[in-house]
């Protein structure tokens, strides 16, 4: 009992009010500083009295570094400078570095900063993005899968230009194939249930799953596009790699096996490296495996979502049908 | 098109707490939104494995959120999120060195989170955390997984102690113990037992060989924790049950439900009150539940004998120890208690003690206690003589200072009441002598040894000096020297008087019946009829205890345990034919010695089972007994016995006495006097007016004129006399009027 009644007469004194008198100064709080020091002097930081411009690539680092800053205007400006410095000429940076830098916008908070990174990413030379395309595209998934609609639309623009650019070698990354139909299925709505016991109620989830969205037919049709795109890429006919095997020169076989690789990571199918991989994670490098990878997770569901898509008619009925076309194509000449 | 409305919600960008609460509302609905999150989450952690030591706000805040969400919900999906958990065992396992700090502890909150929700179970999620405590330079993450292992203990032991799980990680803590002995990584292992045991998770043995290897250890932090675990591990776990008990005492359910009649009814209200009721309910009922057994550390040891040698060995014996004084100390206590506690006879340690007694030994009495704590009635006094000698020689002296010699009588005294052989006639009678001393500390400290010899052994005593008791006890012959070796025979105290009672309760039965005295095979019959009666009404007789009021004085609880003891008693129904001739033959010898007054052990306890009235009736008569006990003379001696056999010996007993040679000051002796009384006496209004003062608030109007400045009085006093008669006259009238009003507001 004395412990508590100790206790509470502790508790008790943070509760005490100190009393005020008429006449007195008021005590000072615990929390007061003393200011009442005077300084001799003050300091002020030495600032820059160059005369002389700083050099572009200088610029070009800084704004590369003001892709971070807090305010949405400072960030789309510098992005505006970055669109123009890299149309104007050759790349101050690496492609790598720059890409690791803006990378991170896609997913920005606002639209304008979104557009305008669209608008840098297509200036940027295309032929270099082949190789480094493995970077960006784990964040354009993110971004089609992101909460808000808006960020979704720009991500999907961002996906088909980089399909448009670099989809071959796209493709062939290691998890990208299957990664991204499950990816696509998902937000199509098309996955499997997995939770049996809603399967009767699939549809009016899908229904009020889009229903919820602001503009989501648009989205819908764009999805549809960008999956058309992306199995263009993945299964679409290839006829000039079907020249490249031709044995061109008599005395040599198989020269293109022999030359230099001219993408990077020749060997990385062989993953001498990184983690052990599963299926999802699998880099699938030609077109039959690929289509047999389709055909084992996605096929069925595709043409079920297909079919309900056509039904609806209008704008979806037509994207339907265009990516219809495309997974026939893709797996016309596929045999177990 | 007319542009739709967007709703307040939908406008907010990326909102994951909203979208976690209408899934938990509707999770079937909500399931490709989850799909989509869940993707998210998955592309995130693929970029942190890009490089794992990132601390880029935007890719870490996300995937810090990401992770919080789906953990939050990952119950509505199970399928989807099959690989969730093992997912963030990997990641947290496989990068916790670098790992951005705050998404480090996410990921272990999520953890935990996920074992609430009963996706992981909770051996899973402790090897996770075990595996990552050892291994991380992280001090925070430690300290952080430390608190999450011990609440996952507690949270899963709540409501039923949970075997398997505590037996895994005991075992798991045993390795971690024994595994590596030099490193002192194992000390958090150690400390999360103690945690658990202050806490009474654990109480059972493996806990405490888990101590026992701690203190076996290589390294000084781990040994000193063992040490001071079985030294300090008891105290603190009362400690912590006592203040528990205290703190449930603040619900009034008096003035709840007063409160509840007044304030306005919410349900919020209702189920506070409700709650409340629950847990005084609760209380209750456990108040009335026998105490759980809780054996100390010491008793729950295999092998002490083992212990105590292999410590004194390693620690203190060796030449090449490098613990401080301090911390031999802190051994040298563990093991001196061992060996007191369980009567080990470990003969090396007292000859170690031989060059540590002198008092220019820095802290010589702690070694002093040590040494007596070590001392039992099993030690050959041939190896405790040469000791006593050197205290003798080295403390008790005329020469040596007061303080030193009342320390040296004081813990001679303490040797000898444990093992009263240990002392020689010559020396006694000399050491005796010192209560003439002038110093009050020394004279103490003698007469301590002296009243102690007269109990045990008055012949070694000078005639002069025996004492009355003491002699008359020696003419009567029934002191006898006590023999090495030689052990009393148990009893259960105050069984006598119960079998006195019993004799008289026959008695008087058979007078009323007419019959003789002495018929034995009737009083048998008798006896089995008395027994049935006690058995048949026990569990009336145990509801019934609460309610009346007559057994209120029971003094100790100890009687269930005691008939347990040694001393096996056989059926009272089914009785062996041999025994029941034992009994025949006993009984009235048993009554002759009554009348004898030579005090013998009483056979009740091993010729029959006594009853729960029995016992009942043996609780009410110690307690009869108790009242004498209390008696001034005898006040000391129960004192002596309330000491319990598990309580350490300390070395401020062994200094007690020397503060009685110090002169104190006035201020000082006041202080002592006052000490025990509670506060100052004070007026009911004096209190009043002190609470309120310290509460700030205002005074009287009384009150203020009365604490008037007097330099503030003196005008208005100078006027008053002043006043012409006129004015005066006005005064009084004004004042006789306002008295008739009632008052200047008039207030009637």
């Amino acid at each position: 009992m004395a412990a508590s009644a100790r206790k509470k007469k502790e508790k008790k004194k943070d509760f005490q009010k100190a009393k005020l008198k008429v006449g007195k100064t008021k005590a000072r709080p615990d929390s007061f500083t003393s200011t009442s020091f005077k300084a001799k002097s003050i300091v002020l930081n030495p600032q820059s009295l160059a005369t002389s411009a700083p050099s572009p690539t200088l610029q070009f680092n800084h704004h590369l570094s003001l892709l971070t800053s807090k305010s949405e205007n400072q960030r789309r400006d510098s992005l505006a400078y970055l669109t123009t410095a890299v149309a104007s000429g050759p790349l101050p940076q690496p492609l790598a570095v720059i890409l690791e830098k803006i990378r991170p916008l896609l997913l920005d908070s606002s639209h304008a900063v979104r557009q305008q990174l669209n608008k840098l990413l297509r200036a940027l030379p295309a032929e270099e993005i082949t190789s480094n395309a493995g970077s960006l595209i784990l964040l354009t998934r993110a971004g089609m899968t992101h909460l808000s609609n808006d960020v979704r639309l720009t991500a999907l623009d961002a996906f088909e230009w980089l399909l448009e650019t670099a989809g071959k070698e796209v493709v062939g990354i290691a998890g990208v194939w299957v990664k991204t139909l499950k990816c696509f299925l998902g937000l199509l709505g098309w996955q499997k249930n997995q939770d049996d016991n809603a399967e009767n109620s699939k549809w009016s989830i899908i229904k009020q799953a889009r229903a919820r969205l602001a503009g989501a037919d648009k989205i819908f049709v764009k999805q549809l596009l960008a999956l058309t795109l992306f199995l263009d890429a993945g299964i679409g006919q290839q006829e000039q790699e079907l020249s490249k095997l031709q044995p061109s020169t008599f005395p040599l076989w198989h020269t293109q096996f022999h030359m230099l690789p001219h993408r990077p990571n020749p060997y990385g199918y062989l993953n001498l490296a990184g983690a052990a991989r599963d299926e999802e994670s699998e880099a699938y490098e030609d077109r039959l495996d690929r289509q047999r990878v389709f055909k084992k997770l996605a096929l069925a569901q595709v043409e079920d979502g297909l079919e309900q898509a056509r039904k609806e008619g209008g704008e979806v009925g037509r994207a339907a049908a265009a990516l219809r076309r495309a997974v026939n194509l893709g797996m016309m000449g596929f045999v177990e | 098109m007319v542009k739709r409305k967007l709703a307040a919600l939908e406008k907010v960008e990326a909102d994951l707490t909203n979208l976690q609460h209408k899934i938990r509302r509707d999770p079937p609905s909500y399931q490709i939104e989850f799909g989509n999150q869940y993707h998210q989450y998955e592309v995130y952690r693929d970029i942190l494995l890009e490089a794992p030591s990132t601390t880029e706000e935007s890719r870490v805040i996300s995937l810090h959120d990401l992770i919080g969400f789906v953990s939050h919900v990952a119950d509505c999906y199970r399928a989807i999120t099959k690989n969730f958990a093992q997912d963030l065992i990997g990641l947290l396992s496989a990068h916790h060195a670098v790992l951005e700090y705050e998404l480090r502890d996410k990921i272990v909150g999520s953890l935990v989170l996920l074992r609430k929700k009963g996706i992981i179970d909770s051996s899973t999620l402790l090897n996770t955390f075990f595996s990552i405590r050892a291994s991380t330079p992280s001090k925070s993450l430690r300290a952080l997984l430390f608190q999450r292992i011990l609440s996952e203990l507690r949270n899963s032991n709540s409501k039923t102690i949970n075997h398997r799980l505590n037996r895994t990680t005991q075992n798991a803590l045993f390795e971690l113990v024994t595994s590596d002995r030099t490193t002192p990584k194992t000390l958090w292992a150690v400390k999360l037992t103690r945690e658990l045991w202050k806490r009474q998770i654990w109480t059972d043995p493996k806990s405490v060989e888990i101590m026992k290897e701690a203190a076996l250890a290589e390294n000084k932090k781990v040994i000193i924790a063992g040490v001071r675990f079985f030294l300090g591990g008891d105290k603190e776990r009362e400690e912590a049950a006592e203040e528990e008990s205290d703190e449930e005492d603040g619900i009034d359910m008096a003035q709840l439900r007063h409160q509840a009649g007044i304030n306005k009814k919410t349900n919020k209200k209702e189920k506070e009150l409700k709650k409340a009721a629950a847990t005084v309910r609760k209380r209750e009922r456990k108040k009335n539940q026998p105490h759980p057994l809780n054996f100390s550390a010491f008793h729950l040891l295999h092998d002490p004998q083992g212990f105590a040698e292999v410590l004194f060995a390693k620690h203190l014996q060796a030449a090449e120890t490098k613990l401080n004084l301090e911390q031999k100390l802190l051994i040298l206590q563990l093991v001196s208690r061992l060996v007191g506690l369980h009567k080990l006879a470990l003969d090396t340690l007292y000859s170690y003690f031989l060059k540590y007694l002198s008092p220019r030994q820095p802290s010589v009495t702690s070694f002093l206690a040590s040494l007596a704590q070590a001392t039992h009635n099993l030690v050959p006094p041939d190896m405790l003589e040469p000791l006593i000698q050197k205290i003798v020689n080295e403390f008790v002296s005329e020469a040596a200072a007061s303080e030193v010699a009342s320390a040296g009588l004081n813990a001679i005294r303490e040797i000898c009441a444990r093992q009263p052989l240990a002392m020689n006639e010559t020396l006694l009678q000399d050491l005796v002598m010192y209560r003439k001393s002038k110093d009050k500390g020394v004279m103490m400290a003698a007469k301590g040894l002296l009243s102690l010899y007269r109990e045990v052994e008055p012949e070694m005593l000078h005639k002069r000096d025996r004492g009355r008791d003491a002699a008359l006890s020696l003419r009567a012959g029934d002191k006898k020297r006590a023999r090495f070796g030689e052990e009393k025979a148990g009893e259960i105290e105050g069984l006598e008087l119960l079998e006195k009672w019993k004799e008289d309760e026959r008695k008087k039965r058979r007078e009323e019946k007419g019959l003789p005295l002495d018929n034995l095979s009737d009083e048998e019959a008798d006896q089995d009829a008395e027994d049935e009666a006690g058995w048949a009404n026990w569990d009336a007789e145990e509801d019934g205890s609460d309610d009346s009021g007559g057994w209120i004085g029971v003094h100790s609880g100890g009687s269930e345990i005691d008939i347990s003891d040694d001393e096996d008693s056989p059926g009272p129904s089914k009785r062996v034919k041999i025994e029941k001739d034992t009994t025949a033959e006993k009984e009235p010898i048993v009554a002759n010695e009554d009348v004898t007054n030579i005090p013998k052990l009483s056979k009740l306890a091993t010729t029959r089972i006594l009853t729960p009235v029995d016992l009942a009736k043996l609780q009410e008569l110690r307690a009869q007994a108790e009242v004498s006990k209390l008696m001034p003379n005898k006040k000391r001696q129960k004192q002596l016995e309330d000491r319990h056999a598990d309580d350490p010996f300390t070395a401020e007993q062994i200094e007690g006495l020397a503060t009685l040679s110090a002169k104190r000051t006035k201020e000082e002796k006041i202080a002592m006097a006052r000490a025990d009384r509670e506060e100052r006496h004070q007026s009911t209004t004096a209190k009043r007016k002190e609470k309120k003062e310290a509460e700030g608030k205002s005074t009287t109007n009384k009150e203020k004129a009365r604490k008037k400045n007097f330099m503030m009085t003196l005008g208005k006093a100078k006027a008053k006399s002043k006043r012409s008669l006129i004015e005066h006259r006005k005064i009084l009238k004004a004042h006789s009027e306002r008295k008739k009003r009632g008052g200047r507001r008039s207030n009637r």
